[in-house]
């Protein structure tokens, strides 16, 4: 059990995270449990660190939407496999991110995009699907004690109800625990400008950025 | 062709006219102009969207009214992207007053494909009406402006078939899955395309799920560019011109989509139309690219008018030539008035482009 055959792991799973290959995942994670490693470190230098690279190859259009669902299907298989042995006293505070597609709208590759991505940055995301009435996103958010809600469309017809979300946000009171962020093909900073969103993000990865902005802090490593 | 075309108040020429003419290189009054109407056409008419979906008299009441109220240069039948899909059994919700969208896909996984049929165009969910629109519509102004209905392309309705993101595991999972789904879309789009040409109308390619944005330039060429190509052919085998549209990022795949032959690319607002020029504009005409909602659907009559005056000085010279248009269909709460400021701004640009215009065009130009 020595650091190197740890290390060994970590780099395997990053690597079969970032080539798609789930099944390696899963044997590796076995692995990783079996021989009694720190499933949370598994998870952060091995699986996440995959998804990370992944992200990095989508930004420079070496990825493109397809690589980066099996990349995520293969980073969720590690987890269910790993989640159940982490040890609770190591995990620091996560902030909680709820995530929807705005009544009306039932695409969702660009919603799911960015919860992998918040999920592999250490967000802890919250998915309410798609086609989600913005009453029911503001009450599962202020539920949650969620930190973000974050709104995703393709849909003109449905850019209003982002705008209805920062209202009923408004409205319960919770504005300024919750900040609101929104993307999409028709979106736009001016939009989100507009509708007092905190802020618009062209890509997922640029969702990520934007969060870790938002809230001052260093990218997750 | 005939002169006795009717024409918009503040034109002088009708668009077929004008389209012969800019086509040949002689003299036209502006360039052409196309913003992108859809659902907006319920607007105009005054009706729920819902209410031109199926129903093949007020799909071309609208249409007709909405060229006759705003004047540009080509009329697209189209409600929405679903109605292949739909023929073949996706399920397909329709609010009352919004454009319509996939509810559930037709199969669950790849074991439901061998059940899947191509469409009868006659027959199958509201294509008929569709058809019956189209006929309409040529009936009414075909003698003064092309006619052409909305074709879904093969990849794009593969995923309404199967889900998009179930189609996106496909592509590196099963591609030969995702060529049986293309196949059967490609039969559709040829069944329907013959309807649509027996109508008296010009199929128009749309394919948003081509796009750079979501698979990678080697996806397009195996799963895309095959069928496209085949479509484009048909097109030019009845002797009308081709036009092509890919929503979001296509500057990868730009040379393989005039490869396809198709006459026209219409751009979304994500590429960049200087580059489109200098890269394509030998080769095909090019067509966009005012963004839809940013300043189409939220920006002023102002704002439009610099927009335009952007898209003229990177590809108004383009030597295939050049369509002022949006960079996608407009959303359907698009103000009128900003769908006169698009037309009149392309008016006050005149042709050919004046000597002054670069300079009231501003740094952008070239």
């Amino acid at each position: 059990m020595s650091d190197t055959s740890e290390q060994v792991l970590f780099t395997a799973l990053s690597d079969a995270v970032l080539n798609m290959d789930e099944d390696t995942v899963q044997e590796t994670a076995h692995k990783v449990v079996k021989e009694g490693f720190n499933a949370y470190q598994a998870i952060e230098n091995g699986l996440v660190d995959g998804m990370n690279r992944a992200g990095q190859l989508f930004e420079d259009e070496e990825y493109f939407i397809p690589e980066i669902l099996l990349c995520s299907d293969a980073m969720y298989a590690g987890l269910d496999i790993l989640n159940p042995h982490i040890d609770r006293s190591l995990q620091r505070v996560r902030r909680k991110v709820v995530i929807g597609v705005v009544e009306g709208d039932t695409h969702d590759i660009g919603k799911n995009l960015v919860k992998t991505l918040l999920d592999a940055a250490g967000f802890d995301v919250v998915d309410l699907g798609r086609d989600i009435p913005s009453q029911v996103i503001v009450e599962s958010a202020v539920e949650q004690n969620a930190d973000v809600i974050a709104l995703s469309t393709l849909m003109t017809t449905t850019m209003d109800g982002m705008a209805s979300v920062v209202e009923l946000l408004r409205q319960s009171g919770n504005r300024d625990k919750v900040k609101v962020i929104v993307g999409g093909g028709p979106v736009s900073q001016a939009f989100a400008d507009r509708i007092g969103a905190d802020g618009y993000a062209s890509t997922a990865p640029a969702a990520v950025k934007l969060l870790h902005k938002l809230f001052q802090e260093t990218a997750h490593v | 062709m005939s002169d006795k075309g009717q024409h918009h108040c503040k034109d002088s020429l009708s668009p077929l006219q004008r389209l012969d003419a800019y086509g040949k290189g002689l003299p036209v009054d502006r360039l052409p102009c196309v913003p992108i109407v859809g659902n907006t056409a319920a607007r105009v008419l005054g009706v729920k969207v819902s209410a031109l979906r199926n129903d093949g008299r007020a799909l071309a009441d609208a249409h007709i009214a909405s060229y006759r109220r705003f004047g540009y240069d080509n009329i697209r039948v189209f409600t929405d992207l679903y109605t292949l899909a739909e023929g073949m059994g996706a399920r397909i919700r329709v609010p009352e007053d919004e454009t319509a969208f996939l509810d559930e896909p037709a199969i669950q996984g790849v074991s439901g494909i061998s059940g899947l049929r191509p469409v009868d165009p006659y027959r199958d969910g509201v294509l008929p009406e569709h058809i019956e629109a189209i006929k309409r519509v040529v009936q009414e102004v075909g003698d003064e402006v092309p006619v052409t209905a909305a074709l879904t392309g093969p990849f794009t309705n593969a995923s309404f078939l199967i889900g998009a993101v179930t189609l996106s595991r496909l592509v590196l999972k099963d591609p030969a899955a995702v060529h049986a789904l293309c196949r059967l879309s490609l039969e559709s789009a040829l069944a329907y395309a013959e309807a649509i040409f027996a109508a008296g109308g010009t199929p128009s390619l749309t394919d948003a799920m081509s796009s750079s944005t979501v698979i990678s330039p080697k996806q397009f060429e195996e799963f895309s560019y095959p069928y496209l190509k085949t479509l484009v052919d048909h097109i030019h085998s009845k002797g009308r011109p081709a036009t092509l549209h890919i929503c979001g990022k296509t500057s990868p795949i730009w040379n393989r989509m005039a490869d396809t032959g198709a006459d026209c690319l219409s751009i979304d607002n994500d590429a960049d139309l200087l580059d489109a020029r200098r890269r394509i504009g030998d080769r095909v005409r090019l067509m966009g690219n005012v963004h839809p909602s940013a300043i189409m659907l939220q920006g002023t009559p102002e704002s439009i008018r610099e927009a335009v005056y952007q898209c003229v000085a990177a590809a108004g010279d383009n030597p295939r030539g050049f369509v002022v248009a949006s960079g996608c269909s407009l959303p359907t709460e698009t103000p009128f008035g900003n769908i006169d400021a698009m037309l009149d701004a392309v008016r006050e640009i005149g042709y050919p482009v004046h000597a002054g215009f670069q300079q009231t065009a501003g740094k952008k130009s070239i």
